[in-house]
């Protein structure tokens, strides 16, 4: 119970877990867009080393990152398939009937395939398992600031996420204990119809409804009982400073980016 | 007398193979025998409640077996809800679970479970609401609008409604007055000797737990630390205060005034055995 109330973090001492969570955004997204600058055999090869250089730097169990890959190993097959029947080209590797195989139709599934793995082991690896939701939302916070200036509320924006995400675990906890409860009374949630299972999540649903309710109502008096009126003149019990070694990854990636275009121009191996 | 559970050698964890893992229960070997009223008494995170959430098949142990009348009650997984109407949980602010329009429809949703007809639903349900003194009038209101200790009877007597053999409370007073507090149990109580069945409180005041139960069980660490009658586990007091328990304040005068050097019994745990006993002393002088 306690995984899911901590959502996908996960615990431990790393380089990526220590590293600023401003950064690591900004990590992520010069990622997703280097990930799709790959052009060929080699740059895909380069993508799939840095994916795995990920894990490594986080130093999260490969059997934790491979069961998250598990969810989205229905997407990565069905898009294999597609690129496999779909790609045609000169080189023909395989024909019966209507279906013909190119040689480029594998090389694109095992790019695509090579790409989204890449992606969601990068965007978890640097974000959801090494960063507390927490710190991703100040760190979204800070880097959004510059929209204050337009009037965009951002304070508001990041509060409500934070307590959006604090109250994740809370409502867990307690839909935990209201379905031990009428258990304990006799329901049955996994047996039945569809329309019997929906019925019988009536009695845990409007307990919990009431509830978040109730709390909502609390945590806005307890609020304003602090005197909170917003975002203005709001400080940070801890700042974070940015240090130096948050830097060097920023630099990495950029020669990460740099190499991956002149392999691009370059143009070594099979190039789609 | 037979014992109505028998646990053994029962280990849980919780969040197994996670970097959260905690042992929540470890060798526990214990009985609670029929027709007495027991008390489980422990620190916050002893175990407690996960100890009384193996005894109506809710969690599943790692390790070892749980007997109800000495049948193993996984032996057969599917028919596990029926466990669940033999053993009756009533979970700590058991308030919070009630969801239906009326009290009357709340209190039924247990024995509608167990698919009784509507004439006896209606029987165990005035019966339940008697047991726990909520007034007829009240079941026809919504849950929403009784006060904390009439939903927290209400929520009570929609697992008695079930007519359980073994009927567990976990912390069935916490957040009551007093007042509330000594009516609570004085209802539980009564309703042991009507109806005969066994009664585990879960608690952690010592007060209480002297004055309703026969028997004691303490835990502490995931562990069963003492079993026994109240008398004999009170006078270990300072076995209980090395883990944090308090023996009754009244039963602690007792043991300070022996330390004074008089010679008195100090095996009493309410204000009017101290009293006979001090008068007691008196007289002989």
């Amino acid at each position: 119970m306690k995984s899911i109330a901590f959502g996908q973090y996960y615990p431990a001492e790393s380089p990526l877990h220590r590293l600023d969570p401003r950064v690591k955004i900004i990590l992520t997204i010069l990622y997703i867009v280097c990930s799709f600058m790959c052009k060929n055999v080699l740059s895909y090869a380069l993508l799939l080393i840095s994916a795995i250089a990920l894990v490594m730097l986080g130093r999260i169990p490969l059997r934790i990152v491979l069961k998250g890959l598990k969810a989205v190993l229905f997407v990565l097959g069905f898009t294999a398939a597609l690129n496999i029947f779909w790609t045609a080209g000169e080189q023909l590797l395989f024909e019966w009937k209507f279906i013909k195989i190119y040689v480029e139709g594998i090389y694109a599934a095992v790019f695509i395939m090579i790409r989204i793995t890449a992606l969601i082991i990068g965007t978890s690896m640097l974000m959801t398992y090494t960063t507390t939701p927490i710190a991703l939302t100040n760190a979204i916070e800070d880097l959004l600031s510059p929209l204050k200036k337009l009037h965009v509320p951002v304070h508001s924006f990041a509060m409500m996420m934070t307590i959006a995400l604090r109250f994740i675990p809370t409502l867990t906890e307690e839909t935990d204990r209201i379905m031990t409860a009428q258990k304990a009374r006799g329901a049955d949630f996994t047996s039945g119809s569809l329309v019997a299972r929906a019925k019988a999540l009536i009695p845990v649903l409007i307990p919990l409804f009431v509830s978040a309710f109730n709390r909502a109502g609390d945590l806005a008096t307890a609020m304003e009982c602090r005197c909170y009126n917003g975002g203005e003149g709001r400080t940070r019990m801890t700042v974070r400073k940015l240090r130096f070694a948050d830097i060097i990854p920023l630099f990495l990636i950029l020669l990460f980016g740099a190499g991956l275009v002149a392999l691009n121009i370059l143009k070594i191996g099979y190039t789609m | 007398m037979s014992d109505k559970i028998t646990v053994e050698n029962l280990s849980y964890f919780h969040a197994r193979k996670t970097p959260y893992e905690i042992k929540a229960l470890d060798g526990i070997d214990l009985n609670i025998q029929s027709g007495t009223v027991t008390g489980l008494i422990g620190h916050t995170g002893s175990g407690k409640s996960t100890l009384v959430q193996m005894f109506n098949g809710l969690l599943r142990p790692y390790e070892g077996r749980v007997l109800l009348d000495g049948a193993d009650i996984w032996a057969k997984p599917k028919d596990i809800n029926k466990i669940r109407f033999r053993v009756g949980l009533v979970m700590q602010y058991p308030e919070y679970q009630l969801f239906e329009e009326t009290i009357y429809k709340d209190i039924a949703y247990g024995p509608k479970n167990m698919g009784l007809s509507d004439d006896e639903i209606r029987e165990r349900v005035l019966e339940a609401a008697d047991f726990v003194g909520l007034d007829r009038e009240l079941l026809d209101k919504s849950p929403f609008d009784l006060s904390g200790g009439q939903k927290r009877r209400a929520a009570i007597a929609g697992i008695i409604a079930m007519r359980p053999e073994l009927l567990i409370l976990d912390e069935p007073a916490a957040g009551l007055d007093p007042r509330g507090r000594d009516a609570i149990f004085n209802n539980i109580v009564e309703y042991q000797k009507k109806s005969g069945s066994t009664v585990l409180i879960v608690s952690h005041s010592m007060e209480d737990m002297a004055r309703y139960c026969d028997r004691l069980i303490v835990m502490s660490g995931a562990k069963i630390l003492l079993e026994g009658e109240c008398r004999e586990i009170f006078t270990r007091a300072d076995e209980l205060s090395a883990v944090g328990l308090d023996v009754p304040q009244i039963t602690r005068l007792m043991l300070a005034l022996k330390e004074k050097g008089i010679e008195l019994d100090t095996s009493v745990f309410t204000v009017e055995e101290a009293l006979e006993e001090i008068l007691r002393l008196y007289q002989d002088k």
